[in-house]
Protein backbone atom coordinates (compact mmCIF):
# COMPACT_ATOMS: atom_id res chain seq x y z
CA UNK A 1 0.00 0.00 0.00
CA UNK A 2 1.44 3.78 -0.85
CA UNK A 3 2.56 5.79 2.07
CA UNK A 4 -0.18 8.38 1.82
CA UNK A 5 -2.80 5.88 1.53
CA UNK A 6 -1.13 3.83 4.09
CA UNK A 7 -1.35 7.24 6.85
CA UNK A 8 -5.15 7.48 5.91
CA UNK A 9 -6.32 4.07 6.78
CA UNK A 10 -3.98 4.39 10.18
CA UNK A 11 -6.03 7.18 11.13
CA UNK A 12 -9.09 6.32 9.86
CA UNK A 13 -8.69 3.07 11.99
CA UNK A 14 -7.50 5.45 15.19
CA UNK A 15 -10.56 7.83 14.97
CA UNK A 16 -12.68 4.29 14.80
CA UNK A 17 -11.06 2.76 17.88
CA UNK A 18 -11.47 6.62 19.41
CA UNK A 19 -15.25 6.54 18.98
CA UNK A 20 -15.59 3.45 20.47
CA UNK A 21 -14.16 4.35 23.52
CA UNK A 22 -15.99 7.73 23.46
CA UNK A 23 -19.24 6.35 22.54
CA UNK A 24 -18.61 3.19 24.75
CA UNK A 25 -17.90 5.81 27.72
CA UNK A 26 -20.80 8.16 27.15
CA UNK A 27 -23.20 5.20 27.14
CA UNK A 28 -21.89 3.88 30.43
CA UNK A 29 -22.30 6.60 31.93
CA UNK A 30 -26.53 7.14 30.72
CA UNK A 31 -27.00 3.69 31.94
CA UNK A 32 -25.23 4.48 35.36
CA UNK A 33 -27.22 7.45 36.01
CA UNK A 34 -30.47 5.69 35.47
CA UNK A 35 -29.36 2.76 37.64
CA UNK A 36 -27.89 4.78 40.25
CA UNK A 37 -31.50 7.18 40.46
CA UNK A 38 -33.59 3.72 40.67
CA UNK A 39 -31.75 2.18 43.21
CA UNK A 40 -33.24 1.95 46.99
CA UNK A 41 -31.76 4.06 50.29
CA UNK A 42 -29.56 1.84 52.62
CA UNK A 43 -30.83 1.63 56.07
CA UNK A 44 -28.97 2.79 59.34
CA UNK A 45 -26.64 0.83 61.29
CA UNK A 46 -25.52 -0.36 64.93
CA UNK A 47 -21.78 -0.44 65.69
CA UNK A 48 -21.40 -3.67 68.50
CA UNK A 49 -18.38 -4.65 70.88
CA UNK A 50 -17.26 -8.04 72.77
CA UNK A 51 -19.37 -7.77 76.35
CA UNK A 52 -16.68 -7.54 77.83
CA UNK A 53 -15.01 -4.23 75.65
CA UNK A 54 -14.85 -0.83 77.72
CA UNK A 55 -15.22 0.80 74.50
CA UNK A 56 -18.43 2.09 75.06
CA UNK A 57 -17.56 5.28 73.14
CA UNK A 58 -14.92 5.40 70.03
CA UNK A 59 -14.14 7.92 67.39
CA UNK A 60 -14.88 7.28 64.02
CA UNK A 61 -11.50 7.29 62.59
CA UNK A 62 -10.12 4.67 65.05
CA UNK A 63 -13.23 2.79 64.11
CA UNK A 64 -12.45 3.81 60.19
CA UNK A 65 -8.66 2.74 61.36
CA UNK A 66 -9.72 -0.73 62.74
CA UNK A 67 -11.80 -1.75 59.76
CA UNK A 68 -9.10 -0.96 57.36
CA UNK A 69 -6.61 -2.65 59.59
CA UNK A 70 -4.10 0.32 60.12
CA UNK A 71 -5.34 0.18 63.43
CA UNK A 72 -5.08 -3.59 65.22
CA UNK A 73 -4.85 -3.09 68.85
CA UNK A 74 -7.22 -1.76 71.60
CA UNK A 75 -6.24 1.00 74.17
CA UNK A 76 -5.56 -1.99 76.27
CA UNK A 77 -3.20 -4.07 74.39
CA UNK A 78 -5.64 -6.97 72.94
CA UNK A 79 -6.29 -7.76 69.19
CA UNK A 80 -8.72 -6.18 67.39
CA UNK A 81 -10.76 -8.62 65.69
CA UNK A 82 -13.29 -6.57 63.41
CA UNK A 83 -16.05 -8.57 61.41
CA UNK A 84 -17.92 -7.34 58.12
CA UNK A 85 -21.60 -7.81 57.22
CA UNK A 86 -21.82 -9.12 53.18
CA UNK A 87 -21.12 -6.84 50.58
CA UNK A 88 -24.88 -6.34 49.32
CA UNK A 89 -26.12 -5.65 52.98
CA UNK A 90 -27.71 -2.46 53.47
CA UNK A 91 -26.08 -1.97 56.53
CA UNK A 92 -22.89 -2.42 55.31
CA UNK A 93 -23.48 0.11 52.62
CA UNK A 94 -24.16 2.77 55.39
CA UNK A 95 -21.62 1.81 57.33
CA UNK A 96 -19.17 1.72 54.65
CA UNK A 97 -20.06 5.74 53.49
CA UNK A 98 -20.58 6.98 57.50
CA UNK A 99 -17.83 5.72 59.11
CA UNK A 100 -15.22 4.45 56.61
CA UNK A 101 -16.19 7.41 53.96
CA UNK A 102 -15.68 5.61 51.14
CA UNK A 103 -18.14 3.45 48.99
CA UNK A 104 -18.05 -0.49 49.45
CA UNK A 105 -17.10 -0.74 46.18
CA UNK A 106 -14.01 1.57 47.28
CA UNK A 107 -13.62 -0.25 50.48
CA UNK A 108 -13.20 -3.81 47.85
CA UNK A 109 -11.11 -1.75 45.99
CA UNK A 110 -8.55 -0.44 49.07
CA UNK A 111 -8.64 -4.82 50.01
CA UNK A 112 -7.72 -6.36 46.24
CA UNK A 113 -4.93 -3.63 46.18
CA UNK A 114 -3.73 -4.83 49.58
CA UNK A 115 -4.59 -8.43 49.21
CA UNK A 116 -2.56 -8.90 45.72
CA UNK A 117 0.43 -6.88 46.66
CA UNK A 118 0.70 -8.83 50.19
CA UNK A 119 0.04 -6.08 52.49
CA UNK A 120 -2.66 -8.00 54.19
CA UNK A 121 -6.06 -9.41 54.34
CA UNK A 122 -9.43 -7.79 54.77
CA UNK A 123 -11.57 -8.75 57.90
CA UNK A 124 -14.04 -12.02 57.55
CA UNK A 125 -17.70 -11.38 56.26
CA UNK A 126 -20.36 -12.81 57.97
CA UNK A 127 -23.88 -13.11 56.06
CA UNK A 128 -26.45 -12.14 58.67
CA UNK A 129 -26.56 -9.84 61.50
CA UNK A 130 -27.28 -12.76 63.98
CA UNK A 131 -24.10 -14.27 63.06
CA UNK A 132 -22.06 -11.02 63.77
CA UNK A 133 -23.52 -11.01 67.16
CA UNK A 134 -22.38 -14.31 67.57
CA UNK A 135 -19.30 -14.08 66.27
CA UNK A 136 -18.61 -10.48 68.32
CA UNK A 137 -19.90 -12.07 71.51
CA UNK A 138 -17.55 -14.80 71.44
CA UNK A 139 -14.37 -13.55 70.47
CA UNK A 140 -13.07 -10.81 73.25
CA UNK A 141 -11.59 -7.80 71.23
CA UNK A 142 -14.38 -8.48 68.34
CA UNK A 143 -15.98 -5.58 66.85
CA UNK A 144 -18.58 -5.27 64.53
CA UNK A 145 -21.63 -3.82 62.86
CA UNK A 146 -25.36 -4.70 62.40
CA UNK A 147 -28.95 -3.15 60.97
CA UNK A 148 -30.15 -1.08 63.28
CA UNK A 149 -33.09 -3.49 63.55
CA UNK A 150 -30.82 -6.28 65.08
CA UNK A 151 -31.72 -7.83 68.44
CA UNK A 152 -28.20 -6.68 70.13
CA UNK A 153 -28.42 -8.57 73.89
CA UNK A 154 -25.54 -10.29 74.68
CA UNK A 155 -22.89 -7.15 73.00
CA UNK A 156 -21.71 -4.17 73.69
CA UNK A 157 -22.97 -1.04 71.98
CA UNK A 158 -20.68 1.31 70.81
CA UNK A 159 -21.08 5.26 70.42
CA UNK A 160 -19.45 7.30 67.90
CA UNK A 161 -18.22 10.99 69.42
CA UNK B 1 -12.47 -15.03 47.91
CA UNK B 2 -12.23 -18.46 48.86
CA UNK B 3 -12.20 -19.08 52.94
CA UNK B 4 -11.21 -22.36 53.81
CA UNK B 5 -11.23 -22.13 57.15
CA UNK B 6 -14.01 -25.38 56.88
CA UNK B 7 -11.51 -27.35 54.74
CA UNK B 8 -8.85 -26.75 57.24
CA UNK B 9 -11.01 -27.88 60.11
CA UNK B 10 -12.34 -30.80 58.19
CA UNK B 11 -8.50 -31.52 57.73
CA UNK B 12 -7.81 -31.88 60.88
CA UNK B 13 -10.82 -33.82 61.73
CA UNK B 14 -9.37 -36.27 59.39
CA UNK B 15 -5.59 -36.39 60.50
CA UNK B 16 -6.11 -36.03 64.58
CA UNK B 17 -9.77 -37.19 64.50
CA UNK B 18 -12.87 -35.36 65.56
CA UNK B 19 -12.42 -34.09 69.39
CA UNK B 20 -9.80 -31.91 67.95
CA UNK B 21 -11.41 -30.39 65.55
CA UNK B 22 -14.45 -29.50 67.77
CA UNK B 23 -12.15 -27.89 69.94
CA UNK B 24 -10.76 -25.50 67.34
CA UNK B 25 -14.50 -24.77 66.28
CA UNK B 26 -15.03 -23.83 69.83
CA UNK B 27 -12.28 -21.69 70.16
CA UNK B 28 -12.71 -19.48 66.99
CA UNK B 29 -16.02 -20.66 64.60
CA UNK B 30 -14.43 -18.51 61.91
CA UNK B 31 -11.14 -19.31 62.27
CA UNK B 32 -7.79 -17.84 61.03
CA UNK B 33 -8.59 -19.37 57.60
CA UNK B 34 -5.81 -19.61 55.21
CA UNK B 35 -7.37 -17.11 52.53
CA UNK B 36 -6.40 -18.14 48.80
CA UNK B 37 -6.49 -15.68 45.82
CA UNK B 38 -5.84 -15.12 42.03
CA UNK B 39 -6.26 -13.57 39.11
CA UNK B 40 -5.80 -14.44 35.45
CA UNK B 41 -5.90 -11.22 33.16
CA UNK B 42 -5.49 -10.97 28.90
CA UNK B 43 -5.22 -8.19 27.26
CA UNK B 44 -4.45 -6.85 23.61
CA UNK B 45 -2.38 -3.85 22.73
CA UNK B 46 -2.63 -2.07 19.32
CA UNK B 47 -0.84 0.83 18.21
CA UNK B 48 -0.27 2.84 15.13
CA UNK B 49 3.06 4.28 13.51
CA UNK B 50 5.68 2.54 16.83
CA UNK B 51 6.09 -0.55 18.70
CA UNK B 52 5.02 -0.13 22.20
CA UNK B 53 5.69 -2.83 24.54
CA UNK B 54 4.90 -5.32 22.46
CA UNK B 55 4.41 -5.68 18.66
CA UNK B 56 2.02 -3.64 18.61
CA UNK B 57 1.55 -2.34 15.38
CA UNK B 58 -0.15 -5.16 13.91
CA UNK B 59 -2.26 -6.07 17.24
CA UNK B 60 -1.04 -8.72 20.09
CA UNK B 61 -2.03 -10.91 22.20
CA UNK B 62 1.17 -11.20 24.06
CA UNK B 63 0.05 -9.12 27.42
CA UNK B 64 -1.18 -12.08 29.70
CA UNK B 65 -0.81 -12.25 33.64
CA UNK B 66 -1.78 -14.25 36.22
CA UNK B 67 -0.98 -15.23 39.61
CA UNK B 68 -2.17 -17.08 42.66
CA UNK B 69 -1.78 -16.18 46.65
CA UNK B 70 -1.88 -17.89 49.75
CA UNK B 71 -2.20 -16.17 53.13
CA UNK B 72 -1.92 -17.89 56.57
CA UNK B 73 -2.39 -15.59 59.78
CA UNK B 74 -0.51 -18.09 62.45
CA UNK B 75 -1.74 -16.32 66.28
CA UNK B 76 -2.87 -13.09 66.17
CA UNK B 77 0.30 -10.76 64.94
CA UNK B 78 2.24 -13.33 62.42
CA UNK B 79 1.28 -13.63 59.36
CA UNK B 80 2.86 -15.66 56.21
CA UNK B 81 1.88 -15.49 52.84
CA UNK B 82 3.27 -16.34 49.07
CA UNK B 83 2.52 -15.07 45.51
CA UNK B 84 3.12 -16.72 42.68
CA UNK B 85 3.40 -14.91 39.70
CA UNK B 86 3.79 -15.33 35.61
CA UNK B 87 3.19 -12.62 32.86
CA UNK B 88 3.92 -12.32 29.34
CA UNK B 89 4.35 -8.56 27.93
CA UNK B 90 5.83 -8.89 24.21
CA UNK B 91 9.72 -9.30 24.70
CA UNK B 92 9.39 -9.64 28.83
CA UNK B 93 8.30 -12.08 30.65
CA UNK B 94 7.26 -14.79 28.47
CA UNK B 95 5.17 -17.10 31.02
CA UNK B 96 8.07 -17.74 33.59
CA UNK B 97 6.92 -17.94 36.89
CA UNK B 98 8.09 -16.30 39.89
CA UNK B 99 7.46 -15.94 43.25
CA UNK B 100 6.47 -12.07 42.95
CA UNK B 101 5.91 -11.61 46.75
CA UNK B 102 6.83 -13.35 49.89
CA UNK B 103 7.32 -12.57 53.48
CA UNK B 104 7.44 -13.49 57.24
CA UNK B 105 5.30 -10.28 59.31
CA UNK B 106 5.14 -9.49 62.46
CA UNK B 107 2.98 -6.40 63.85
CA UNK B 108 4.69 -5.54 67.26
CA UNK B 109 2.06 -2.31 67.72
CA UNK B 110 -0.08 -0.08 65.45
CA UNK B 111 3.01 2.10 64.57
CA UNK B 112 5.62 -0.97 64.16
CA UNK B 113 5.59 -4.26 62.00
CA UNK B 114 8.34 -6.06 59.93
CA UNK B 115 8.01 -8.11 57.10
CA UNK B 116 10.83 -10.34 56.33
CA UNK B 117 11.51 -11.85 52.58
CA UNK B 118 10.59 -10.47 48.69
CA UNK B 119 8.06 -7.54 49.54
CA UNK B 120 7.04 -4.84 46.89
CA UNK B 121 8.31 -1.78 47.34
CA UNK B 122 6.75 1.12 48.91
CA UNK B 123 7.50 4.06 46.00
CA UNK B 124 4.81 6.87 45.46
CA UNK B 125 1.44 5.72 45.54
CA UNK B 126 0.85 2.39 42.79
CA UNK B 127 4.23 0.59 42.76
CA UNK B 128 2.88 -2.02 44.51
CA UNK B 129 -0.03 -2.47 42.16
CA UNK B 130 1.97 -2.21 39.06
CA UNK B 131 0.90 -5.40 37.96
CA UNK B 132 -2.21 -6.16 39.37
CA UNK B 133 -4.84 -5.08 37.10
CA UNK B 134 -7.54 -5.60 39.45
CA UNK B 135 -6.76 -3.03 42.03
CA UNK B 136 -6.22 0.00 39.57
CA UNK B 137 -8.43 1.79 36.68
CA UNK B 138 -6.04 2.07 34.46
CA UNK B 139 -4.84 -0.85 32.18
CA UNK B 140 -1.31 0.94 32.17
CA UNK B 141 -0.41 3.08 34.83
CA UNK B 142 1.26 6.37 33.92
CA UNK B 143 4.28 4.75 32.32
CA UNK B 144 6.31 7.87 33.15
CA UNK B 145 7.00 6.90 36.97
CA UNK B 146 5.80 3.29 36.74
CA UNK B 147 7.52 1.85 33.82
CA UNK B 148 6.03 -1.98 33.73
CA UNK B 149 9.06 -2.62 31.25
CA UNK B 150 11.28 -2.20 34.20
CA UNK B 151 9.83 -4.55 36.94
CA UNK B 152 12.51 -6.67 37.76
CA UNK B 153 14.11 -3.72 38.81
CA UNK B 154 11.11 -1.26 40.76
CA UNK B 155 8.82 -3.59 42.01
CA UNK B 156 9.96 -6.18 44.62
CA UNK B 157 13.55 -6.41 46.57
CA UNK B 158 14.50 -9.46 48.57
CA UNK B 159 15.08 -8.25 52.22
CA UNK B 160 13.28 -6.86 54.96
CA UNK B 161 10.77 -3.76 56.12
CA UNK B 162 9.75 -1.93 58.87
CA UNK B 163 6.25 -0.15 58.71
CA UNK B 164 3.47 1.21 60.83
CA UNK B 165 1.10 3.78 61.20
CA UNK B 166 1.04 6.86 64.12
CA UNK B 167 -2.37 8.61 64.91
CA UNK B 168 -1.51 12.04 65.09
CA UNK B 169 -5.08 13.04 66.83
CA UNK B 170 -6.48 15.84 65.12
CA UNK B 171 -3.95 16.18 62.68
CA UNK B 172 -4.34 13.42 60.70
CA UNK B 173 -2.28 10.25 60.95
CA UNK B 174 1.38 9.25 59.34
CA UNK B 175 1.59 5.85 57.62
CA UNK B 176 5.76 4.91 57.68
CA UNK B 177 7.49 2.04 55.19
CA UNK B 178 10.94 1.62 55.28
CA UNK B 179 13.24 -0.86 53.50
CA UNK B 180 16.19 -2.22 52.75
CA UNK B 181 17.83 -5.58 50.67
CA UNK B 182 18.98 -6.29 47.35
CA UNK B 183 17.45 -7.40 43.79
CA UNK B 184 17.69 -10.60 41.71
CA UNK B 185 17.61 -9.66 38.27
CA UNK B 186 18.14 -11.23 34.52
CA UNK B 187 20.43 -9.34 33.16
CA UNK B 188 19.42 -5.81 31.67
CA UNK B 189 19.20 -5.05 28.02
CA UNK B 190 22.44 -3.78 26.30
CA UNK B 191 22.43 -0.07 25.66
CA UNK B 192 23.27 -0.86 22.50
CA UNK B 193 24.56 -3.52 19.89
CA UNK B 194 28.04 -4.78 20.05
CA UNK B 195 27.73 -4.18 23.87
CA UNK B 196 27.31 -7.02 26.24
CA UNK B 197 26.35 -6.84 30.58
CA UNK B 198 27.59 -9.18 32.19
CA UNK B 199 28.23 -10.51 35.95
CA UNK B 200 25.63 -7.77 37.16
CA UNK B 201 24.61 -7.70 41.11
CA UNK B 202 22.72 -5.88 43.54
CA UNK B 203 24.77 -4.62 46.78
CA UNK B 204 22.02 -2.71 48.14
CA UNK B 205 18.29 -1.05 47.30
CA UNK B 206 17.36 0.74 50.24
CA UNK B 207 14.25 3.35 50.34
CA UNK B 208 10.96 4.29 52.30
CA UNK B 209 7.56 6.42 52.43
CA UNK B 210 6.12 8.56 54.49
CA UNK B 211 2.81 9.13 54.07
CA UNK B 212 0.43 11.68 55.68
CA UNK B 213 -3.43 11.39 55.99
CA UNK B 214 -4.82 14.78 56.71
CA UNK B 215 -7.92 15.31 58.83
CA UNK B 216 -9.61 16.13 55.63
CA UNK B 217 -11.31 12.72 54.69
CA UNK B 218 -9.19 10.83 51.75
CA UNK B 219 -6.29 13.68 51.49
CA UNK B 220 -2.94 12.19 51.67
CA UNK B 221 0.29 13.45 50.56
CA UNK B 222 3.46 11.37 50.61
CA UNK B 223 7.22 11.23 49.86
CA UNK B 224 8.82 8.09 49.07
CA UNK B 225 13.16 7.69 48.36
CA UNK B 226 14.86 4.73 46.97
CA UNK B 227 18.79 4.26 45.98
CA UNK B 228 20.07 1.33 44.53
CA UNK B 229 23.43 0.37 43.04
CA UNK B 230 24.10 -1.98 40.10
CA UNK B 231 27.37 -3.56 39.75
CA UNK B 232 28.30 -5.42 36.21
CA UNK B 233 30.85 -5.80 33.34
CA UNK B 234 30.16 -4.40 30.34
CA UNK B 235 31.93 -5.89 27.48
CA UNK B 236 32.58 -4.56 23.93
CA UNK B 237 32.77 -5.94 20.57
CA UNK B 238 36.27 -5.75 18.38
CA UNK B 239 34.28 -3.18 16.20
CA UNK B 240 33.57 -0.69 18.79
CA UNK B 241 36.39 -1.53 20.52
CA UNK B 242 37.87 -0.55 17.21
CA UNK B 243 35.86 3.54 16.72
CA UNK B 244 35.52 3.50 20.76
CA UNK B 245 38.99 3.50 21.72
CA UNK B 246 40.70 6.65 19.52
CA UNK B 247 38.13 8.76 20.07
CA UNK B 248 39.23 7.97 24.12
CA UNK B 249 36.12 6.90 24.90
CA UNK B 250 37.20 4.06 26.28
CA UNK B 251 40.42 3.31 28.19
CA UNK B 252 43.10 2.60 25.43
CA UNK B 253 44.88 0.08 27.71
CA UNK B 254 41.11 -1.82 27.84
CA UNK B 255 41.48 -5.38 26.80
CA UNK B 256 38.49 -7.26 28.66
CA UNK B 257 35.23 -6.35 30.47
CA UNK B 258 35.02 -2.52 31.80
CA UNK B 259 34.19 -2.61 35.06
CA UNK B 260 30.85 -0.44 36.33
CA UNK B 261 29.10 0.56 38.72
CA UNK B 262 25.53 2.43 38.56
CA UNK B 263 23.89 4.29 41.06
CA UNK B 264 20.15 5.84 40.87
CA UNK B 265 18.05 7.67 43.65
CA UNK B 266 14.79 8.74 42.64
CA UNK B 267 12.44 10.51 44.64
CA UNK B 268 8.65 11.09 44.50
CA UNK B 269 6.44 13.07 45.84
CA UNK B 270 2.67 12.10 45.92
CA UNK B 271 -0.81 13.84 46.39
CA UNK B 272 -3.96 11.98 46.61
CA UNK B 273 -7.45 13.00 47.59
CA UNK B 274 -9.45 9.52 47.60
CA UNK B 275 -13.54 9.54 48.98
CA UNK B 276 -16.29 8.18 48.25
CA UNK B 277 -16.34 7.04 45.11
CA UNK B 278 -13.76 10.14 43.40
CA UNK B 279 -10.34 9.38 43.37
CA UNK B 280 -7.61 12.50 42.14
CA UNK B 281 -3.63 11.64 42.52
CA UNK B 282 -1.08 13.83 40.71
CA UNK B 283 3.11 12.87 41.08
CA UNK B 284 6.18 14.40 40.56
CA UNK B 285 9.50 12.32 40.47
CA UNK B 286 12.98 13.09 39.54
CA UNK B 287 15.26 9.57 39.43
CA UNK B 288 19.42 10.69 39.26
CA UNK B 289 21.62 8.06 37.70
CA UNK B 290 25.51 8.06 37.53
CA UNK B 291 27.70 5.49 36.35
CA UNK B 292 31.11 4.78 38.04
CA UNK B 293 33.71 3.53 35.57
CA UNK B 294 36.68 4.58 33.66
CA UNK B 295 34.41 5.56 30.33
CA UNK B 296 33.33 8.75 31.70
CA UNK B 297 32.90 10.21 28.12
CA UNK B 298 30.67 7.13 27.02
CA UNK B 299 28.59 6.08 30.18
CA UNK B 300 27.47 9.63 31.71
CA UNK B 301 28.26 10.11 35.49
CA UNK B 302 25.06 12.22 36.19
CA UNK B 303 22.11 12.18 34.81
CA UNK B 304 18.64 13.65 36.08
CA UNK B 305 15.07 12.42 34.41
CA UNK B 306 11.98 14.05 35.19
CA UNK B 307 8.45 12.32 35.38
CA UNK B 308 5.11 13.24 36.89
CA UNK B 309 1.48 12.89 35.67
CA UNK B 310 -2.35 14.06 36.94
CA UNK B 311 -4.80 11.46 37.28
CA UNK B 312 -8.75 11.00 37.87
CA UNK B 313 -11.26 8.15 38.11
CA UNK B 314 -14.91 8.34 39.28
CA UNK B 315 -16.53 5.23 40.19
CA UNK B 316 -19.74 6.23 38.37
CA UNK B 317 -21.70 3.32 39.27
CA UNK B 318 -20.78 0.18 41.23
CA UNK B 319 -19.65 -1.99 37.40
CA UNK B 320 -18.47 1.31 36.19
CA UNK B 321 -15.56 3.80 36.76
CA UNK B 322 -14.16 5.78 33.54
CA UNK B 323 -10.58 7.03 34.57
CA UNK B 324 -8.27 9.96 32.42
CA UNK B 325 -4.65 10.74 32.91
CA UNK B 326 -1.80 13.07 31.61
CA UNK B 327 1.88 11.92 32.39
CA UNK B 328 5.24 13.48 31.03
CA UNK B 329 8.51 11.93 31.15
CA UNK B 330 11.70 13.61 30.06
CA UNK B 331 14.90 11.37 30.34
CA UNK B 332 16.96 14.30 30.97
CA UNK B 333 16.08 17.41 31.94
CA UNK B 334 18.96 19.12 30.39
CA UNK B 335 18.13 18.24 27.01
CA UNK B 336 14.39 19.02 25.98
CA UNK B 337 14.57 19.03 22.64
CA UNK B 338 13.69 16.84 19.84
CA UNK B 339 11.05 14.01 19.84
CA UNK B 340 13.44 11.80 21.59
CA UNK B 341 13.51 13.54 24.63
CA UNK B 342 9.89 13.41 25.83
CA UNK B 343 7.02 11.52 26.02
CA UNK B 344 3.70 12.98 26.54
CA UNK B 345 0.65 10.55 26.77
CA UNK B 346 -3.04 11.59 27.47
CA UNK B 347 -5.06 8.43 28.24
CA UNK B 348 -8.84 7.59 29.09
CA UNK B 349 -9.87 4.33 30.57
CA UNK B 350 -13.59 2.82 31.14
CA UNK B 351 -13.82 0.00 33.68
CA UNK B 352 -16.28 -2.27 33.80
CA UNK B 353 -16.40 -4.88 36.81
CA UNK B 354 -18.75 -7.44 34.65
CA UNK B 355 -19.33 -9.32 38.40
CA UNK B 356 -17.93 -9.48 41.51
CA UNK B 357 -14.70 -11.49 40.06
CA UNK B 358 -14.80 -10.22 36.27
CA UNK B 359 -13.73 -7.04 34.80
CA UNK B 360 -12.88 -5.49 31.37
CA UNK B 361 -10.98 -2.58 30.48
CA UNK B 362 -11.01 -0.08 27.35
CA UNK B 363 -8.13 2.25 26.86
CA UNK B 364 -6.63 4.16 24.39
CA UNK B 365 -2.99 6.82 24.72
CA UNK B 366 -2.24 9.46 22.54
CA UNK B 367 1.43 9.84 22.20
CA UNK B 368 3.77 12.44 21.58
CA UNK B 369 7.24 12.06 21.61
CA UNK B 370 9.29 8.51 21.62
CA UNK B 371 11.62 8.85 25.00
CA UNK B 372 10.61 5.83 26.34
CA UNK B 373 10.01 3.36 23.62
CA UNK B 374 12.10 0.81 23.09
CA UNK B 375 14.54 0.21 20.05
CA UNK B 376 16.15 -2.48 20.84
CA UNK B 377 13.54 -5.92 21.15
CA UNK B 378 11.10 -3.69 19.21
CA UNK B 379 11.31 -1.31 16.33
CA UNK B 380 13.92 -2.55 14.21
CA UNK B 381 16.59 -0.56 16.14
CA UNK B 382 15.50 2.44 14.82
CA UNK B 383 16.89 5.64 16.66
CA UNK B 384 14.13 6.96 18.97
CA UNK B 385 14.98 10.47 17.03
CA UNK B 386 13.54 8.85 13.75
CA UNK B 387 10.82 7.13 15.23
CA UNK B 388 7.08 8.57 14.04
CA UNK B 389 7.03 11.46 17.38
CA UNK B 390 3.27 11.32 17.19
CA UNK B 391 1.46 7.41 17.86
CA UNK B 392 -1.31 5.72 19.94
CA UNK B 393 -1.79 2.90 21.81
CA UNK B 394 -5.27 1.33 22.41
CA UNK B 395 -5.52 -1.60 24.92
CA UNK B 396 -8.04 -3.84 26.11
CA UNK B 397 -7.72 -6.06 28.92
CA UNK B 398 -10.20 -8.15 31.50
CA UNK B 399 -9.09 -10.12 34.23
CA UNK B 400 -10.74 -12.79 36.49
CA UNK B 401 -9.85 -13.00 40.02
CA UNK B 402 -11.05 -14.33 43.41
Amino acid sequence: MPGPTRGIATRRRSAALLFVLLLSGLLSVVVAGVGQALAGEATGFRIIAHPESSAGSLSRQFVADAFLKKAVRWPNGDTIRAVDLRLDAPARQQFSEDVLRRSVSAVRSYWQQRIFSGRGVPPPELDSDAAVIRHVQSRRGALGYVSERAETGGVQIVTLH
Amino acid sequence: MKRLSALCAASHCAWVGPSFAQEVEAADPAGTPIEIHGFVSQGFIKSTNNEYLAESKRGSFEFSEVGFNVTQALGHDLRVGFQVFAHDLGPFGNYKPEFDWYYLDYRFFDWLGIRIGRTKMPFGLYNELNDIDVARVPILLPQSIYQVDHREYIFAQTGGELYGDVPLGDVGSLEYRAHGGTLFADTPTPPAPGITVENVSVPYIFGGRLTWSAPLDGLHVGASYQAVRLDGDYGFSPELLAVFQPLGLLPADLAGPLSVKWRVKRWVASLQYSAHDLDLSAEYSRWIGGFESRAPLLLPTHVVNERYYVMASYRVAPWFTPGVYYSAFYPNVEDRHGREAYQHDVAATLRYDLTANWLFKLEGHFMRGTAALDNEALNDGVEQKLLAPTWGVFLIKTTAYF
